[in-house]
């Protein structure tokens, strides 16, 4: 089939975005060199974090090309298929034995033995799959409230077993990614402006509960971190349940304090780390947030990788980041306007406003304007599922860019 | 541009998406701004004040030496055994992993028998009592660190051939609050031991040696309340960085030179930032200020003729222990009659200031506290000057116009047929001479209370007071050393409040109300010896540079400042300067004791003795001061020698008898000084 192509005037492959993509990989392997140095001083080269993230790379451009040999219609043809399969993981990672909690607290992954699989990294993008083949069909049909219900359940299946892992910042990518999504296939705004509106209320009913009420009267029962990560985030004072004597109260109203200024240690330490960086950064290597300890070394080259791309490169490293996914980003949604159909479109709409939330929720966790999730910065943060993950995505731009036109 | 033609095109629901991507990538570029390129100082500030510790490192003590250049207080290097615990930071968290795992297994254990004894799974709630809180889990991190330190200790006790334990309060106590500073095992080691650590290569892990700077006093008690004593105290000195995360021991001068020259001695305290992780052990370290060692101060001191004096004073013959039992309490004072210089400073019972600086336990405090050992007798502590005065009322008569040929008669007392006495208002006051005629020279050579008080009664109190004035008795003498009494002098007010003649009478003689120290004795001698200038003494010659080749130039301090000028006629000096010779040579002189060890042949002595009456409220007699005040030589005075003690026999037989040595002593320095000026 790449032969009917061979006189195409335009390029096969969106080589913008692809560069942007090996420029992000380049950095990527680049500081988790320097993330892992002070913890990995004394493996081989081959054993370092590094080195794995680059074995990652590689593979994920593999799956990524593998997904462009088929059609990308050829390939929703299996969007429920793989849907459901995409489930059943995300089903198993909450039994106890098949589940692991790598000692966090949440389930979310399965042990592979040589790598530790995360269901929901795939989820996302089954989702997404499934999500496009559905709102595909014509735009008629999505008036349909059946319609415009069944597509939400698509999104609300692994959301809410995201949910109960709990993995709040991998269920929470899923919203705007949805929400665009339905957006741009063209569902009817009061049905957006209905979803929108009850979805705010209840997210403020579900801060409100969980911030000011105390908790002994919660509806909600969050777990224990997350509440705290939530107080953290909106610097709220967690409160003694109201039963107790007073002295006890106090007792324990101090000892939330401490817990809380200890809870919000890993984002103070990440702002420290871009704070210091400055506007030109200290050097590659040469950031001592992390290799003095203070950015804790279990998170440094995860999900705060770009604290530490921040600190050693400054503001200037920051820019080429944001630069980065920005082209990665335009290319992706000139790739949804070039589609031949609203399938492609709406892939490409999905694929860029995943990365999107991302991209916005970790680097915006960084400098606090989000609250501190479990979710990595696609590409640069360490991680099998997360590579692999996010190169399928850019796979699934790419396959629309190649096949968009009709033959 | 990509955006652009995005934004362009007709396409409302991209459109949308565009600019929330651009929206959001904006709010993210404009956060970054502002966290890194407007607040980048407070957050640089944050990571410095989180990975930095400023210790302050105290600056090498200057020396202090003698006129000779004999070494008074130096420093000597004490080595303690440290652990650095930094490096002990490894084990210290592996032995923590086995030590939580241990407790967690227990508990688990704990849990699978409770499972058993309730024959069902066990609630969340109830689950949640087994699992190991987070103090637990810091405890068992303290206690994996002691084992480790502790095992660590035990292998240097056996390298040391020595017991050593480790107390877990006071480790304990230094892992939270001075991780960054080495933990001292042993302190203050010595050289066999030293030896006997560095004979083995490889010391034990996180173990080696810490050298810290101990001030010593070679010659122990020699002069001690001059010198003086240090005490400890970090803070910071004026000019100064002064905040510091940890501050490493340093001393402070107490008293005497160490305390009035301390901010010459004690330089200026260096600073070191030391970078840590987010433990808190030591990673790096920078010393941004180095310290800057102290300066020497080189003292008018003699340290032979000091020893002269101690040793003297030590022999005090004739003491009379009712009071108190021995060592002698008394001082000794050597000033040169033309500059002020003291050539000898000497205060008994005397302590070692290498006490202080070893560090003093209650009890030893207490005995040196109850002998009043602490206080500086010549310059601290106030005795009556007793007959040593009657030349002050002498000088002021004999400037009023007294015929010092007059002679005056004085009868029998009958109570005791042998002494003269007087009769103040019909109040009889005894006296120590035989009755019989007297002249001042007379007068000045038996001590002859009757006569003074005569010619005390004659001139008025007014006049006294306004001579002794002129000596500044009642006023520090500006040492600076901390101990240095002003003593008591009636003021010219008091004589209109119920003043009376006995009151008169009784300064005349030198008795209550007037009280001076020895310091203030010998200003007044060589005020007498030296035509008439109130000198300020001077304690300190010079301050150099610790480093002699530094090129900074050394700082002296000038020699015979006047205070005051007597301005009186010379031939009235000269009239008391005969009587007090008399004193020393006429067979019937109280001073002639001063020639009783050594013939000081050749050297002509002009001396006053004097034994003051200690009363207590009801007049009577508890104790008395001895004393002996005297310049030599007689044609061209150079030194004034004052010896007090308290509880002497007399002022002749006690006090004239210690003077003795010490004008031995000058003679010698004499000599060897026209040696020295022959060589060149």
């Amino acid at each position: 089939m790449f032969d009917a192509n061979l006189n195409e005037p335009q390029a096969r492959l969106d080589r913008l975005q692809l560069a942007a993509l090996a420029g992000l990989m380049l950095l990527g392997a680049a500081f988790v060199y320097s993330a892992r140095m002070a913890s990995e001083p004394n493996l081989v080269w081959y054993s370092q974090s590094w080195f794995r993230q680059v074995i990652w790379y590689g593979l994920g451009i593999g799956a990524g090309a593998a997904v462009c040999l088929l059609d990308y219609r050829t390939l929703a043809r299996w969007a429920f298929v793989v849907y459901w399969l995409s489930i059943v993981p995300l089903l198993a990672v909450l039994v106890r034995g098949i589940g692991t909690t790598h000692g966090w607290g949440a389930m979310r992954w399965i042990d592979l033995g040589f790598f530790q699989f995360q269901p929901s990294e795939f989820a996302k993008l089954a989702f997404i799959l499934a999500e496009a083949h559905f709102l595909s069909r014509p735009v008629e049909e999505l008036r349909n409230p059946g319609n415009f219900f069944k597509a939400l359940g698509l999104l609300a299946l692994p959301f809410l077993l995201i949910m109960t892992e709990p993995d709040l910042g991998s269920a929470l990518v899923l919203l705007p990614t949805g929400m665009l999504m339905l957006y741009a296939a063209g569902t009817p705004k009061r049905y957006l402006a209905w979803l929108l509106g009850s979805g705010s209320a209840l997210a403020g009913l579900f801060l409100v509960t969980v911030l000011f009420v105390p908790p002994n009267w919660q509806l909600i029962k969050l777990e224990d971190y997350q509440r705290r990560r939530l107080l953290v985030y909106f610097g709220c004072e967690d409160s003694p349940a109201t039963n107790l004597p007073r002295a006890e109260q106090d007792r324990l109203r101090k000892e939330l304090r401490k817990q809380q200024f200890d809870d919000s240690h890993n984002v103070r330490q990440a702002e420290i780390s871009v704070g210091s960086g400055g506007l030109l950064g200290k050097g590659w290597r040469h950031g001592t947030q992390n290799a003095l300890g203070f950015l804790p070394r279990a998170v440094a080259h995860n999900d705060f990788i770009f604290s530490v791309i921040a600190e050693e490169k400054g503001f200037l490293g920051s820019v080429l980041v944001l630069t980065l996914y920005g082209t990665v980003l335009f290319t992706g949604i000139r790739i949804a306007g070039q589609a031949r159909d609203r399938l492609g479109r709406l892939l490409a709409v999905g694929v860029v406003t995943l990365l999107f939330s991302h991209v916005f929720i970790n680097i915006g966790m960084n400098i606090r304007i989000m609250p501190v999730t479990g979710v990595p910065l696609p590409l640069l943060s360490y991680g099998g599922s997360s590579v692999l993950g996010s190169l399928i995505a850019m796979g699934l731009l790419q396959n629309v860019y190649i096949y968009r036109k009709a033959y | 541009m990509l955006i652009f033609d995005q934004l362009k095109r007709d396409d409302p629901q991209l459109r949308v998406v565009t600019f929330v991507v651009l929206g959001g990538l904006s709010v993210l570029l404009a956060g970054l701004w502002w966290v890194q390129v407007v607040s980048a100082r407070d957050y640089q500030e944050s990571l410095d004040n989180q990975s930095y510790r400023t210790v302050r490192i105290p600056a090498v003590r200057g020396k202090i030496l003698d006129c000779n250049g004999a070494v008074l207080a130096e420093n000597r290097p004490a080595y303690d055994v440290c652990l650095y615990l930094e490096e002990l930071g490894k084990p210290f968290a592996a032995a923590a992993q086995r030590e939580v795992a241990t407790a967690r297994a227990q508990r688990n254990h704990q849990m699978a028998q409770e499972v058993k004894r309730l024959g069902r799974k066990l609630t969340k709630a109830e689950r949640k009592k087994f699992v190991l809180t987070t103090k637990e889990k810091e405890e068992c991190r303290a206690r994996a660190r002691f084992e480790v330190a502790s095992n660590v200790v035990q292998q240097v006790s056996q390298r040391l051939g020595e017991p050593l334990t480790l107390d877990p309060v006071s480790f304990e106590k230094h892992y939270e609050t001075k991780l960054v500073l080495p933990y001292p095992i042993v302190s203050n080691l010595d050289p066999a031991k030293i030896a006997r650590f560095e004979e083995q290569s490889t010391s034990p892990l996180g173990v080696d040696l810490d050298v810290q700077s101990v001030r010593v006093y070679p010659h122990g008690t020699l002069a001690a309340h001059l010198i003086g004593w240090l005490k400890r105290d970090n803070s910071s000195m004026e000019g100064e960085e002064s905040f510091f995360s940890y501050r490493l021991p340093d001393f402070r001068g107490e008293v005497g030179i160490e305390f009035a020259c301390d901010k010459e001695l004690r330089g200026m305290a260096g600073a070191e930032s030391v970078l840590v992780n987010n433990v808190g052990y030591r990673q790096t370290e920078n010393v941004w200020s180095p310290a800057e060692p102290g300066h020497n101060v080189v003292l008018t001191l003699d340290l032979a003729v000091q020893q002269a004096a101690e040793e003297a004073l030590r022999r005090a013959p004739h003491v009379n222990f009712v009071n108190y039992l021995p060592p002698v309490r008394g001082a000794v004072v050597v000033m040169d009659v033309r500059t002020g210089d003291i050539l000898a400073l000497a205060s008994s019972p005397t302590l070692d200031p290498n006490w202080f600086a070893q560090g003093l336990t209650t009890e030893e405090w207490q005995r040196i506290s109850a002998l009043q050992a602490e206080k500086n007798r010549a310059t601290y502590e106030n005795y009556m000057p007793g007959s040593v005065f009657k030349t002050v009322v002498a000088l002021a008569a004999l400037e009023a116009g007294l015929n010092p040929l007059e002679r005056i008669h004085f009868d029998a007392n009958p109570a005791k047929p042998t002494k003269a006495y007087i009769l103040v208002h019909g109040h009889p006051i005894h006296d120590t001479a035989p009755p019989g005629d007297y002249d001042l020279r007379r007068a000045m050579m038996l001590s002859c209370n009757s006569y003074f008080i005569t010619i005390g009664l004659r001139l008025g109190p007014e006049r006294i007071i306004r001579m002794a004035e002129h000596f500044h008795f009642g006023e520090v003498l500006g040492l600076g050393t901390r101990q240095d009494s002003p003593g008591t002098l009636p003021t010219l007010q008091r004589l209109t409040e119920g003043w009376s003649d006995r009151n008169t009478a009784n300064i005349s003689i030198g008795q209550d109300p007037i009280w001076v120290t020895p310091l203030q004795v010998a200003v007044m001698t060589s005020a007498l010896a030296n035509g008439g200038r109130v000198l300020k003494p001077r304690l300190v010659d010079h301050v150099e540079p610790l480093d002699p080749l530094s090129g900074e130039a050394p700082v002296r301090f000038p020699s015979g400042q006047v205070r005051d000028q007597l301005s009186v006629n010379p031939r009235n000096l000269g009239w008391l300067a005969t009587a007090m010779l008399a004193d020393t040579e006429d067979p019937e002189g109280t001073g002639k004791h001063v020639r009783d060890e050594f013939p000081l042949s050749g050297l002509r002595i002009c001396g006053k003795t004097g034994t003051a009456q200690v009363q207590d409220v009801h007049n009577n007699n508890i104790g008395q001061t001895t004393w002996f005040a005297s310049f030599a030589p007689y044609e061209n005075p150079r030194w004034a020698v004052v010896v007090m003690v308290e509880e002497g026999a007399s002022g002749g037989t006690t006090c004239s008898h210690i003077a003795g040595p010490i004008y031995n002593a000058l003679l010698k320095r004499e000599q060897a000084a026209k040696t020295v000026a022959k060589g060149r």
